[in-house]
């Protein structure tokens, strides 16, 4: 720390760190440069110091140790004291975050920190936000907290106009992305207090029925269309879908099921039409005959289950 | 008397054991990023050492009072709060530096240790509730995992820390340890209402729980302790979505026996048995854990029985358990680590019938918290 010629830290006396006490645990062996960073972060922390010299010791003391929450709520004090609500320096703050974010993808304090941060902020913008998303996401494309943070931002900034598109491009890039498939439903059940337009629905229909034929065998796909009927659709399964969800399972219905052994292309449009014929005393037939192709032939590690939604169909 | 064990051949025990003790001897300099959890590192080896039976009471009895000296009292009389700091040397007198989860965790090493002294009368149980009040955010209904540093205006929860599902369980269970049973306990010392409107959000459309509408077994696994542990409040969900989420859960259960998944990159057979944590990734050791406490919270057993769990047992201890090191990884390609160590160990034990998945304690230990330790 000392050799930033920047700051000067020669009137603090670092905090000791004693260690070898009786009965101590998980006994660190921390090294000299630990010690030092935290023995000066400490010390002007325990004297409340709130200056940019006490800026830069807390970042050093969080790349050391990027899950201290104290150290983090620290150095939000400290911004908040010398910054206030000035945009320009509070950009500052958050071109440094993304630096450290990048060298630290899978901690998650950065997410909250940086909402702290936008929330002081007197003028944030959404697109200020998007190229660290962008590049948190291409380095893991599933990071569930960088999806998190994607859609607080997008209910903060109530800015969804680019929101199915991003979507998409993450599909394209992996149809069995379910982050991915996730967003697009918190979009539609987000963007408009009434539920998606029509033409909206429409189009995803068409987009999802798109994706389910290129990847046929894929949960994300076969949950999204699911929840389309069930959350703007009343869950009713119209013909047009259920004859959809049968290409995928041809001839099951029509065979007799003990000497059924052909290849399916998916257990979920199977799942998909014993759910629908579920609903209605008169499909509880091919509710069962479905149910027991899965148990036998096509999701057998769950058989007990399916056993079990066979046995609720007399209710 | 010591943890009953988990009886299986197969398990390395002695090896488990050394790995485990490792971890609570003298640690390399690598090791110091994690000083701000420090005490999750105890609770894991110390649990992982109870699912294998080992009398860790004994052996480690000269550690309670370190671990003692990891709490604080703050204030005094009717204002006090109480906590634990995860790391001595952030004992400062300047800035707050307790944390809900440095509490949980400092409580459930105490409770392995039978420290039973300190939950009959050294703690201040009242102190240690009000800490979790003044984390809560009654107008979010979550749950903030420490204080802001300096108390301007009365203690404030902290403005930097994340205040989803972990911490509202985490803040949960410490009321449950000092002594809340039902609503009517919890409720003096958080907004139940906000409470359950904050997991209501995180109830997810497909069944389970996550942020923003995204399931996720770690939190789903939260949500569930959550209800089990305030004990009547299960009507703020209907009876469909807690089937929904049972079958949500046990589609987590990896197969390599359905149509090909063409093109996909995160699907392996060997994970066949295993738990995944979300759609669509590889079987990962911790989420058996997430999974089954969940499962058998909602008491799936009744419905369908229990083989599904010999599955996960054959993936936990084929593919995860490492023979030659001792501990177990995530997957079958990784190194083991203390915390996938813990969780399978866990997830055996709490198949069978030996380990109390909402508190996160062995049965024996959680059995004494409930029925001697604090009794309400």
């Amino acid at each position: 720390m000392s050799d930033d010629p920047e700051f000067q830290y020669d009137d603090v006396e670092p905090l000791p760190i004693s260690s070898d006490q009786e009965g101590e645990l998980c006994q660190i062996m921390y090294d000299e440069e630990y010690r030092t960073v935290m023995g000066i972060a400490r010390a002007l922390l325990q004297r409340l110091e709130f200056s940019e010299r006490a800026l830069y010791a807390t970042s050093q003391a969080i790349e050391l140790v990027p899950a201290f929450y104290t150290m983090w709520n620290y150095r939000f004090q400290i911004v908040r004291t010398l910054y206030g609500a000035d945009g320009v320096k509070l950009n500052c703050e958050l071109d440094w975050l993304d630096e450290f974010t990048l060298n630290n993808p899978k901690n998650y304090q950065i997410w909250s920190y940086r909402q702290a941060l936008l929330q002081l902020h007197p003028s944030p913008e959404f697109q200020r936000e998007l190229p660290i998303l962008q590049s948190m996401i291409d380095e893991d494309t599933k990071n569930y907290h960088v999806w998190s943070y994607r859609r607080w931002c997008v209910l903060f900034f109530r800015e969804f106009s680019n929101e199915l598109q991003f979507a998409s491009s993450l599909i394209a890039r992996d149809v069995y992305n379910n982050s991915a498939w996730c967003h697009r439903m918190f979009v539609l059940k987000n963007q408009v207090r009434e539920g998606p337009p029509s033409e909206v629905l429409t189009g995803e229909l068409h987009y999802t029925k798109k994706q389910i034929e290129i990847a046929p065998q894929n949960i994300s796909s076969w949950n999204y269309l699911r929840g389309l009927y069930d959350e703007f659709l009343d869950g009713e399964a119209d013909p047009a879908i259920i004859e959809f969800a049968l290409s995928f399972a041809p001839g099951i219905f029509a065979v007799d099921i003990s000497d059924f052994s052909s290849q399916i292309q998916s257990s979920y449009a199977l799942e998909f039409l014993a759910h629908a014929y579920a609903k209605n005393k008169d499909t509880f037939a091919q509710a069962r005959k479905a149910y027991q192709a899965l148990s036998d032939h096509y999701d057998p590690i769950r058989k007990n289950f399916w056993a079990y939604k066979i046995r609720s169909l007399t209710t | 008397m010591a943890p009953t064990p988990i009886l299986d051949e197969r398990l390395t025990i002695q090896k488990h054991r050394k790995f485990l003790q490792r971890h609570l001897a003298i640690l390399p300099s690598k090791h110091q990023e994690h000083e701000a959890n420090k005490l999750a590192i105890v609770t894991y080896a110390l649990i992982g050492l109870s699912c294998i039976g080992d009398p860790i009471s004994e052996e480690y009895a000269a550690s309670k009072k370190w671990l003692r000296r990891h709490y604080r009292v703050i204030g005094q009389g009717d204002s006090s709060i109480a906590g634990f700091f995860p790391s001595l040397y952030m004992d400062l007198d300047n800035a707050l530096t307790i944390s809900l989860t440095s509490t949980l965790f400092g409580l459930i090493s105490l409770l392995c240790l039978k420290d039973h002294k300190f939950f009959n009368s050294d703690v201040d149980r009242e102190g240690i509730c009000r800490f979790v009040s003044k984390c809560h955010k009654p107008e979010a209904g979550g749950f903030s995992a420490s204080l802001d540093i300096i108390a301007e205006d009365g203690f404030q929860p902290s403005k930097t820390d994340p205040d989803d599902l972990r911490h509202t369980y985490v803040a949960i269970a410490i009321l449950y340890l000092m002594g809340c049973r039902k609503s009517s306990h919890f409720s003096q010392y958080v907004c139940l209402e906000s409470l359950s409107s904050h997991v209501k959000e995180k109830a997810c459309i497909s069944g389970g729980f996550g942020q923003y509408g995204e399931p996720h077994a770690g939190y789903t696994s939260c949500a569930l302790s959550i209800l089990e542990l305030i004990s009547d409040r299960w009507d703020i969900f209907p009876d469909s979505f807690y089937d929904r989420t049972i079958e949500w859960l046990l589609q987590r259960q990896v197969s390599d026996k359905c149509p090909e998944m063409s093109g996909h990159e995160h699907f392996d057979p060997e994970d066949d048995g295993g738990f995944q944590g979300r759609e669509n990734k590889f079987a990962d050791s911790c989420y058996g854990f997430w999974c089954v406490n969940s499962l058998n919270i909602l008491k799936t057993s009744q419905k369908v029985g229990n083989e599904y769990q010999n599955g996960l047992s054959e993936y936990l201890i084929n593919k995860t358990q490492n023979s030659l090191l001792g501990g177990f990884s995530k997957n079958d390609n990784e190194d083991p680590d203390l915390y996938h160590t813990c969780l399978t160990l866990a997830a055996l034990s709490l198949m069978s019938g030996e380990f109390d998945g909402s508190l996160f304690l062995p049965r024996k230990v959680a059995d004494t918290a409930k029925s001697q330790l604090i009794a309400p």
